[in-house]
């Protein structure tokens, strides 16, 4: 008895169709990873860009600080001397006179060792 | 119908095409390789900023740490007239607020210069003015000046800086090496703004800045000083002066004054001889000054003591000249203690005589005379003690009592210390301390030499307490306290070698309280108007100025 011949796939019919399938699955791969890799490295330019910018930005903030630190210090230092002019003994002195006061004419020295020795 | 296109045309289109790729490639292959260099230098040129970092001039202060001289970054007024709009306008606006005429600043908008200084270091209240027209092409540009709070206080002992930052006279001189410290350098990349590029290069060198200076001289005792100065200089109407305060104990200078004065932040409008420091830099006769060092030139080698006694006719005759005391005054029986009360010239010569001038130079060159004290100021002069060989025989009488010799006002003072502290002569010094980033260095004070014994020091003292006390410099005498000190009328000497008719220099040389010496003073007058009297004045500006010293250092009262 023959056995029968196991039916063969009709041409362009289930052969094709599998390896559609799979061409279909390579593309779709290649696509995927492609597109991936595009956003990769678009995000990594995109981080990269915006990190760069920060610290651009931050840069021109520090410099900016800088700047107004250096103003704080001159001001500083303009009111350090003003304050020294101020203190000047000569200035006291002249301003002391123009308020009418007078220099003292004696200065009454308390002497230590006797009040020490009353205690 | 479609037109082919000709294989020919096609190749020559091809043709031209490979060749100008050809060529741009060639360029670009020449400007990576052969101008490279040229190329990256220019793109550098462009980028890249080099800046020279003006290290911070030191401060100066006083024994207290008050500021005396200060470095500030000041505003200075710049213009494009270009992009000033109307300059008339502008140069209106400017003129009451920069105190220059309109018509100035007018001028200078109109010059044609592209970029001009219209004012440099304004006081800040001006720069603020300024900056409120906000007027379109006119900016600030930020310029060291030195500035002194005190205005002309110790003008001479500071000394100034010039414009191109350069110390000059006066500690600023003597020490502007130290105080100007190293520039530093600052390469960075910079964008189109001029700002600098965060992500670029950028390589500095620090700035060492200047040390800082911490002097001997004490604001609250200058500041007395210079008011005495000024007092006794317009009382006399003299033509200058100077007073020197200083602790005999260790040389430390606490006040150097001289009159005329000047403004260091004014340099330019000062009067060249008011630059000249006349306690340092100056030399004159001391006259009777000189008779306390005579005598202890005399008690040290004990050819006489305080009680020694000579016949005082009203003059000497020695080397076949005949010198005269005072008004010709004659004193009879007098003793060596009482030549510093009369203060009498023929006692002078008597104790020259004595001694004899080789023991006379080597007392004078040993208390200092004739060498400059090595104080670290600018332009010290050293004096002049003529060399032995050169003495005629009349020298030893009248170098005796200070004529013959020139001395500047800190010798004297340092030969003074000397007297005061027991016999020891100490190098004079201003700064007490340098303060850079390795810390405080301080000044140690230096001993020169011991010119008199502790003995003759002490019997000096007290002979000089008696000279206040009781003899003709009692003006000088204190409530409470003991005075040592002796007043000095000397002739000025002219070009011809003669002396200048009716012209004299007066000072006061003296310290207190005498029993434990805090302050020598020495009080110069150059040509009072009271001329034989300006000693008086000369004791007065001591009197008043010691009460100051005194209570400022709460020193206790010595007597009763």
């Amino acid at each position: 008895m023959r056995r029968p011949f196991p039916a063969r796939p009709r041409a362009g019919h289930a052969v094709p169709r599998r390896r559609h399938a799979a061409s279909a699955t390579w593309e779709v791969r290649t696509f995927v990873l492609v597109s991936a890799a595009i956003c990769a490295v678009f995000l990594l330019v995109v981080l990269y860009l915006s990190q760069a910018t920060t610290v651009a930005t931050r840069g021109y903030e520090t410099q900016s600080l800088e700047r107004t630190r250096d103003e704080l210090r001159r001001q500083n230092a303009l009111l350090e001397v003003e304050s020294a002019r101020l203190d000047s003994p000569a200035r006291i002195e002249a301003e002391a006179k123009r308020l009418g006061l007078v220099r003292a004419a004696a200065v009454p020295v308390v002497q230590a060792e006797p009040i020490a020795a009353k205690r | 119908m479609t037109e082919r296109i000709s294989p020919n045309r096609l190749r020559v289109l091809f043709a031209l095409f490979a060749a100008a790729t050809l060529l741009l490639s060639l360029r670009v292959g020449y400007w990576q390789t052969i101008g490279r260099t040229a190329l990256l230098g220019a793109a550098t040129d462009q980028l890249r900023s080099e800046l020279v970092v003006e290290a911070q001039r030191g401060v100066i202060r006083d024994r207290s740490g008050a500021i005396l001289a200060t470095t500030v970054d000041l505003r200075s007024l710049y213009a494009i007239p270009k992009r000033i709009a109307d300059h008339a306008d502008a140069a209106a606006k400017l003129a009451p607020i920069l105190a220059t005429p309109a018509a100035t600043i007018r001028a200078a908008l109109d010059s044609g210069a592209e970029w001009l200084y219209l004012k440099r270091r304004l006081p800040e209240p001006v720069a603020r003015a300024v900056e409120a027209l906000a007027i379109s092409g006119l900016g600030f540009e930020p310029e060291p000046k030195r500035l002194y709070p005190n205005d002309t206080l110790a003008a001479h002992l500071l000394g100034f800086v010039n414009d191109d930052g350069v110390g000059q006279y006066g500690v600023e001189g003597v020490y502007d090496r130290v105080l100007r410290g190293v520039p530093g350098s600052l390469v960075v990349e910079r964008d189109p703004k001029d700002r600098e590029l965060a992500v670029g290069l950028r390589t500095a060198v620090p700035p060492k800045n200047g040390a800082d200076l911490v002097l001997t001289i004490d604001l609250v005792v200058q500041t007395a000083a210079e008011r005495e100065l000024r007092r006794a200089v317009e009382r006399e109407k003299a033509t200058s002066g100077s007073i020197i305060v200083l602790d005999p104990r260790d040389g430390a200078i606490l006040a150097l004054a001289s009159s005329p004065t000047f403004d260091p932040a004014r340099v330019v409008a000062a009067d060249p001889e008011a630059l000249r420091d006349r306690a340092v830099s100056w030399t004159y006769e001391p006259g009777s000054t000189m008779k306390a060092v005579t005598i202890a030139a005399g008690i040290d080698t004990h050819v006489v003591t305080p009680t020694t006694t000579y016949d005082d006719k009203g003059y000497a005759i020695i080397g076949g000249r005949r010198l005269n005391n005072a008004q010709g005054k004659v004193y009879g029986t007098t003793t060596v203690t009482q030549i510093l009360e009369r203060s009498a010239n023929a006692g002078a010569v008597f104790v020259g005589s004595k001694l004899g001038q080789d023991p006379l130079y080597q007392y004078l060159r040993a208390f200092g005379f004739g060498t400059a004290t090595g104080i670290d100021l600018a332009a010290e002069a050293s004096g002049a003690v003529r060399p032995l060989a050169e003495w005629y025989p009349v020298d030893v009488g009248t170098i005796a009592f200070g004529q013959g010799i020139a001395v500047t006002p800190l010798q004297l003072a340092m030969a003074y210390a000397a007297i005061a502290n027991g016999g020891t002569l100490y190098r004079p010094y201003v700064v007490a301390a340098t303060r850079d980033a390795d810390g405080e260095h301080r000044t140690a004070p230096a001993a020169i030499r011991s010119p008199i014994s502790r003995d003759t020091a002490d019997t000096l003292r007290a002979m000089l307490v008696s000279a206040v006390d009781r003899g003709i410099s009692h003006g000088a005498s204190l409530t409470g306290y003991s005075v040592a000190g002796k007043t000095g009328t000397a002739q000025i000497p002219s070009d011809d070698g003669r002396y200048v008719d009716d012209a004299y220099i007066s000072s006061f040389a003296g310290f207190a309280p005498a029993s434990d010496p805090r302050f020598v003073v020495v009080i110069v007058l150059e040509r009072p108007q009271r001329k034989l009297l300006g000693t008086t004045t000369a004791m007065d500006a001591f009197h008043e100025l010691a009460i100051d010293l005194l209570r400022n250092a709460r020193i206790q009262p010595d007597r009763p």
